[in-house]
């Protein structure tokens, strides 16, 4: 069947099943293949994309909870600044080796700065714990999204 | 082959399931995983499958003067957020699972699926929430207590959803909850404690306690509770729950461990009450 919504700003349709998971859709028919799969069980964040706003679990999503509503994927996401920002916090503080889980850390890191919160280590931990890295221990990732949420901070003073 | 549907309405939607049997699939967080086949991208179940998460009369959460309402497809987030439920309920849901698990699972999917690890269980069995059934005839109300018959078992029938969780509103003083898990992410609990209470002129008046993911469902033992009131022995309540535990080893953790564990954690927290 066709289902339409919107992908990155822009209105799509394509030929699809209700089942089908939107990780596959943006990856297969869109080519946006910056969402990465790696569990395929809701427990890595490597497939976080934005629905209506809201971080997801791509892998977890079926096309029929699509429909109509508005997706943002990494790629989207780069377009926008403080995409810029976290991606410098990331650089600053060494937070990237294989990279491989990068781009849903970054999503992950803008669904905490969504909730308008201090940026304490409590929310930061617990706005990452879908998150899995295999690589840097986590301690970078958190002291990059600590010093961010200083930038941030001044920004808005 | 299986067939997938997505009504476009509430009464579609038990017309539906009302004329055979389907997969009600809600947010998807534990049909997603329980029922895959590995076979390439498309998830393949060995039914039909009928989506509910979009219908708006299944969204929503309400109160009136003496219950509040969270129909089925609310979002975990959403509870955890709701600006108009209290901190007893809020406070769990915002540890359930991980932030994105949160803004798909739903509050109706945690309780049909009946799992032991199920957290919103024991905070419904101590609040003595009930759940309303619908079919495309009739409406049924039952205790969610009665409504879980044990491990992955309910007393559904295959052509009911449920429609809404019903809450009493209680003035309680104050509530302790504690989840113990072991994985980093998305800690499907080992065990969970839940406790509410009411205190007046310095004395506890009404307590409930239930402890989760111990046996296979809930323990809580009102006629333990009762006592308590009347006697404040925290060892002869403990000694009543013990009684109650019937745990079995397994992958998670061991039965002693979890069976000593949430015992402690009920008598540190009755402790604390008690002093309040
Ligand atoms: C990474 C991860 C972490 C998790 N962490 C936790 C956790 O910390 N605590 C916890 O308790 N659970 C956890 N879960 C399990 C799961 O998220 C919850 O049980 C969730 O509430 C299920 O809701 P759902 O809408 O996704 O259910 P679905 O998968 O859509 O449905 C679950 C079951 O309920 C049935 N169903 C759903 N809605 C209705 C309805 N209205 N009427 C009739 N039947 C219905 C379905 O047919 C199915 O059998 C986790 C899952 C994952 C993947
Ligand atoms: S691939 Fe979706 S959470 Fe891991
Ligand atoms: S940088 Fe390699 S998994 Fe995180």
């Amino acid at each position: 069947m066709i289902i339409g919504f919107e992908l990155n700003g822009v209105q799509v349709a394509i030929e699809t099943t209700l089942s089908m998971r939107l990780l596959d859709v943006v990856r297969n028919n869109f080519d946006l293949t910056g969402t990465k799969e790696g569990c395929s069980e809701g427990e890595c964040g490597a497939c976080i994309v934005f629905l209506d706003g809201k971080v997801v679990n791509s892998c977890m999503v079926p096309m029929s909870n699509v429909v109509g509503r508005s997706v943002v994927t990494i790629e989207g996401f780069s377009e926008m600044e403080r995409y810029k920002k976290i991606e410098t916090a990331f650089r600053n503080a060494g937070a990237v080796q294989c990279g491989f889980c990068i781009p849903g850390m970054i999503m992950a890191v803008e669904g905490i700065l969504r909730l308008n919160k201090p940026l304490t280590d409590e929310v930061i931990k617990e706005g990452l714990s879908g998150n899995i890295c295999r690589c840097t221990g986590y301690q970078s990732i958190y002291e990059a999204v600590r010093r961010l949420g200083e930038e941030v901070w001044n920004d808005v003073q | 082959m299986f067939n997938s549907i997505r009504p476009n309405s509430l009464e579609e939607l038990l017309e539906i399931i009302d004329n055979g049997d389907y997969y009600i699939f809600a947010g998807g967080t534990d049909l997603f995983i329980r029922k895959r086949q590995w076979q390439g991208a498309e998830r393949k179940f060995d039914k039909d499958v009928v989506f509910i998460s979009h219908l708006e009369e299944l969204r929503g959460i309400f109160e009136d003067r003496n219950y509040y309402r969270l129909k089925t497809c609310v979002t975990q987030d959403e509870v955890a957020n709701s600006t108009l439920l209290p901190d007893y309920l809020r406070v769990p849901y915002g540890l359930m699972g991980n932030p994105a698990i949160r803004n798909t699972a739903t509050v109706g999917g945690n309780i049909v699926n009946a799992a032991k690890v199920a957290d919103s269980l024991p905070l419904f069995y101590a609040l003595d929430a009930s759940i309303v059934l619908k079919n495309i005839q009739v409406d049924r109300v039952m205790s969610i207590k009665d409504f879980i018959f044990g491990r992955y078992k309910t007393d559904r029938y295959e052509n009911e959803i449920i429609y809404e969780v019903i809450i009493p509103k209680e003035d309680f003083s104050g509530f302790r909850y504690k989840k113990i898990g072991s994985r980093k992410s998305s800690i499907l609990s080992k065990l969970s404690v839940f406790i509410v209470y009411k205190k007046a002129h310095g004395k506890i008046v009404d307590i409930r306690v239930s402890v989760g993911a111990v046996n296979d469902v809930p323990i809580r033992s009102e006629e333990g509770e009762k006592e308590f009131v009347k006697d404040n022995d925290i060892d002869k309540f403990l000694l009543t729950i013990r009684e109650m535990m019937e745990g079995e080893d397994d992958r998670r953790s061991t039965k002693l461990y979890r069976e000593e564990i949430s015992l402690r954690i009920i008598k540190k927290f009755l402790v604390e009450i008690m002093e309040e």
